[in-house]
């Protein structure tokens, strides 16, 4: 659907994007992130047509009027009203919706209440899921959307990811978020930027899964010394640390390690144990983990 | 809502159709009652000193009004001007437009023409009342004269616009595109110094109105005329070509 190589854009000796091989499979939502000018915008603004490459090519498999694009704060001239936006973009684009499609995503974006107040008295929240309303109007078949829930409030934001996630196998869907677990709830794949570079591409469910060191948090009934001390001495442990009186993480040179013998050592201590489990790996470890 | 009536919608609701209007009006009613009662109104700040003036002539009613609207109603007509034609001067509204329509000319042409109909209309409008005003307090101005003189000066206003569209091209603020568009109008008469330019430039124009009513013969102005459309042309094709590749 979308694929880029070795896309680069250099600002002068800045270089924004180095060699990014990208490739976003069709109907897929494609998560974006990194870290504050890793590129992600730069990327973005490429894939819309509105920044040139330095070097490298871009490949889509639609037209460019089926692209559509949100950008992180969406403004619109301050004298129109909401419902004259979404009109307004649904009759410039090349492929208009119905006019019925206006009240309709007015009323979905949580706006029936102010579609004829200008949009200057707006709140950035409101102006975001206006902006989204008018990216969608078209049904485009290919959504750039540069981080959409960062201005919203909880529900706003829940909203916003309910519609994302909707979208997915009737549009594809990029878009970038500072906001890991948004990305780690819509998203099917992720692309990690750095300083530029793509150091990962991938499924987010292989990201979590091989990624992360296998670490476990074990809560024990005192004494725990002899666990830790029995610990120590396994070759497959690579570090117990004591987060409390009555609990352990425990690092190992594998998830094979842990799930074979890990119990056994606290079987063979007799350890009393209160809770066992593998420590949850959220994308933002692993992202930090990354980029860090 | 198409991108012609977002224009109008623009001119209508930010007060610019009003304030251009207002601008020419304002001088087009002043401009002949300052020629008329000149030597009234110097006489009350002149306090023990007479000053003579000659009885006013129908064409000083239209001198008045041209030397005012032809600074204050172009400088308000590029504020304007700069207004609808910076797309990019909020790069959210910029890509809003771009990524919709991708053909520049699509956007750029209603913004170019309802801005310079505007600013058109306006100094139409002003011309009517320095005209009206003219016949009543000091004589009859032939009308023929009046409106081929306000055509050419309308083509030099059609010019300033494109000159603003060009200028925006390569800015990226209204504030900027104003001050440099000012700056190329203000060298235009500058270069009308050098012998046998100044029948050439746009900026012959702006006195057309006041020369004909004075007698001059319009062939006076034609060659301005002819270099000012295609002036207007080129500027117009280049800010469509240099707003088409620029980056956001």
């Amino acid at each position: 659907m979308i694929r880029t190589e070795k896309l680069s854009k250099h600002y002068g000796k800045v270089v924004a994007l180095d060699a990014v091989d990208l490739e976003v499979p069709a109907g897929s939502v494609y998560g974006l992130i990194g870290p504050n000018g890793a590129g992600k915008t730069t990327l973005l603004g490429i894939l819309a047509g509105l920044k040139t490459p330095t070097s490298g090519s871009v490949t889509l498999d639609v037209s460019p009027s089926e692209v559509a694009v949100l950008p992180d704060t969406p403004r619109f001239d301050p004298w129109l009203t909401a419902r004259e936006v979404i009109d307004l973009a649904r009759t410039i684009g090349a492929n208009p919706s119905p006019a019925a499609r206006v009240e309709s995503l007015l009323s979905e974006a949580g706006l029936a209440d102010a579609t004829d107040r200008p949009v200057k008295g707006f709140s950035r929240g409101m102006l975001q899921r206006l902006g989204l309303a008018a990216t969608i109007v078209n049904k485009p078949q290919l959504l750039l959307l540069d981080e959409p829930s960062s201005a919203l409030d909880p529900i706003g934001r829940r909203e916003v990811l309910d519609l994302v996630s909707r979208l997915r196998g009737e549009a594809t869907v990029v878009f970038s978020s500072h906001i890991l677990a948004d990305v780690q709830e819509v998203c099917d794949t992720v692309g990690i930027l750095r300083n530029g570079r793509l150091v990962y591409q991938g499924s987010v469910a292989h990201l979590l899964s091989d990624r992360i060191t296998p670490r476990y948090l074990v809560r024990l009934r005192p004494p725990i010394e002899p666990t830790i001390e029995a610990l120590g001495r396994s070759p497959w442990v690579v570090a117990v640390d004591q987060l409390g009186p009555d609990q352990l993480r425990i690092e190992t040179a594998s998830v094979a390690d842990a799930e074979s013998s890990l119990t056994a050592v606290l079987a063979q201590v007799e350890a009393r144990v209160v809770s066992f489990g593998p420590e949850a790996v959220t994308l933002e470890d692993v992202v930090l983990e990354i980029v860090t | 809502m198409t991108l012609w009536r977002l224009e109008w919608l623009r001119l209508v609701r930010t007060k610019r159709l009003i304030t251009l209007a207002f601008a020419y009006l304002f001088f087009g009613l002043l401009g002949p009652i300052s020629a008329r009662y000149m030597g009234e109104i110097v006489a009350q700040f002149g306090e023990g000193v007479t000053v003579s003036f000659p009885d006013p002539t129908p064409a000083d009613g239209i001198t008045q009004y041209v030397g005012n609207a032809s600074q204050v109603g172009v400088l308000v007509g590029v504020v304007v001007a700069a207004g609808a034609l910076c797309l990019d001067a909020t790069p959210e509204i910029g890509t809003f437009f771009r990524t919709r329509v991708p053909a520049m000319a699509r956007i750029l042409l209603p913004r170019f023409s309802l801005t310079a109909a505007a600013l058109v209309i306006a100094s139409a409008l002003g011309t009517l009342a320095a005209w009206y005003e003219t016949e009543v307090l000091i004589g009859s101005v032939g009308a023929g004269q009046l409106w081929t003189g306000w055509l050419l000066g309308a083509l030099y206003l059609v010019f300033v616009v494109a000159v603003v569209a060009i200028t925006a091209a390569r800015t990226s603020s209204v504030l900027a595109t104003v001050l440099i568009t000012l700056v190329i109008l203000l060298a235009l008469p500058i270069l009308g110094i050098l012998p046998n330019v100044a029948r050439w430039l746009p900026s012959h124009l702006v006195g057309a109105l006041d020369g004909i009513v004075r007698g001059s013969d319009v062939s006076e102005y034609t060659r301005a005329a002819a270099v000012t459309i295609g002036l207007t042309g080129s500027a117009l094709f280049g800010a469509i070509r240099l707003s088409s590749r620029r980056e956001l």
